[in-house]
């Protein structure tokens, strides 16, 4: 078995949260977009000081960073050892099949879609882990409101963008 | 410790870092440890479902595959019920985002837009890198170059967009008096959406040709 059920990832990922969320854990949500702005703000060496947004994120951003660090070491070492998926390529399998053939065209879209992401999730204050699974998890409105958002745009987009039509 | 204190007030790109790891250790949201073991343990679960794939989050835009959404909703509505329960007891607290229409809304349209195109999330994408996906890498980049564009211009663009927060509501307070009805209630139909959602699922020839026959889920 080469990869876990959706119910046993939903299972494992809820007691994730849980722990995450309880006193003796971290005593806080779980999220994953507040670290790319203040990862910029290392890498283009911003003052801290000087920027409200770095000010606002310092300890959010600082705390999903190393969550991150720890992501993607187990990201690494679950597709070398367990699921067998680590290799290097450019175009995904099915960009191949509804959209086109072109590598060009693949990294142009990643970098641009890349951009808005975190803007759009920034705008927001969240992503998917923060709003949708942390947010839900406490029937947060602002999280509804989000997650009715980006359900209807996503399904829209992928209508539009992709050629779906014709193909199984 | 003086020699850390002095490393992490430097200013390089080193000393940045460090001063990130001081930020969480100055924080009283877990060791730098539990920190890092939660982020292995979400990459773990992210690359064992194999949620972080382009086939899963583009495949769920097109709606050709389904574990995406069955996977969150199950695990919102068992944490939702759990959860509820865990801050009643003292066990936990409430983080709960602010209301701040336009910038969900606004964010949100963003956010569904490149989620279709990217096929990613910012917290699947980076296990996606870690299993060497270059394309992904790219969208990181300009990633960061976004997160770069909305610190510079937070004060003067950014935070007038998002408009003003509506406050931190949550749904069991539009039903006082019935709080934990509420909760079982949203806890019971997500599990139930979770369940009821048809599984399709859209595979990658590239990984499962790396499966024995026994082991491809295709095959079975």
């Amino acid at each position: 078995m080469n990869r876990l059920p959706w119910w046993m990832g939903g299972i494992l990922m809820s007691g994730l949260l849980l722990l995450t969320f309880s006193i003796f854990g971290a005593d806080r949500a779980i999220g994953s977009s507040t670290y790319v702005p203040y990862f910029a703000g290392i890498i283009f060496d911003l003052d801290p000081e000087k920027y409200t947004y770095l000010k606002e994120i310092k300890n959010s951003g600082s705390w999903e960073g190393i969550m991150l660090f720890g992501a993607l070491f187990g990201g690494f070492i679950t597709s070398v050892f367990i699921t067998k998926s680590f290799r290097i390529s450019f175009i995904p399998t099915a960009w191949k099949t509804y959209k086109n053939n072109s590598v060009v065209s693949r990294l142009l879209w990643s970098f641009f879609a890349g951009f808005i992401m975190i803007i759009g999730a920034r705008l927001a204050g969240g992503c998917t882990s923060g709003h949708f699974m942390s947010g839900m998890s406490q029937m947060a409105i602002s999280a509804m409101i989000f997650g009715g958002v980006v359900m209807v745009t996503l399904i829209v987009t992928g209508r539009l963008f992709y050629n779906v039509k014709g193909k199984k | 410790m003086a020699d850390v204190v002095f490393i992490t007030e430097g200013d390089s790109l080193g000393a940045r870092v460090l001063q990130m790891v001081e930020s969480v250790v100055d924080q009283d949201h877990g060791s730098v440890a539990l920190v890092f073991l939660i982020g292995v343990i979400f990459g773990g679960i992210i690359q064992y479902t194999r949620v972080d794939k382009f086939e899963k989050i583009a495949g769920f835009s097109m709606l050709k595959d389904t574990i995406v959404p069955k996977m969150l909703f199950l695990a919102v509505g068992l944490t939702s019920i759990a959860l509820y329960f865990m801050i009643e007891a003292g066990g936990a607290h409430y983080h709960v985002k602010p209301i701040v229409l336009q910038g969900l809304i606004i964010g949100g349209v963003l956010f569904g837009i490149s989620m279709a195109i990217l096929g990613k999330c910012p917290g699947t994408g980076p296990i996606s890198i870690a299993e060497g996906r270059i394309d992904v890498l790219i969208g990181a980049i300009g990633g960061v170059l976004g997160g770069l564009v909305f610190t510079l211009y937070y004060d003067d663009f950014f935070k007038p967009l998002m408009g003003e927060s509506l406050g931190n509501g949550i749904l069991p307070d539009l039903f006082p008096g019935h709080e934990n009805m509420v909760v079982l209630i949203f806890g019971i139909v997500v599990t139930l959406i979770a369940i009821f959602i048809p599984k399709v699922e859209l595979f990658d020839e590239a990984d499962l040709s790396q499966l024995s026959d026994d082991q491809r889920p295709d095959k079975k």
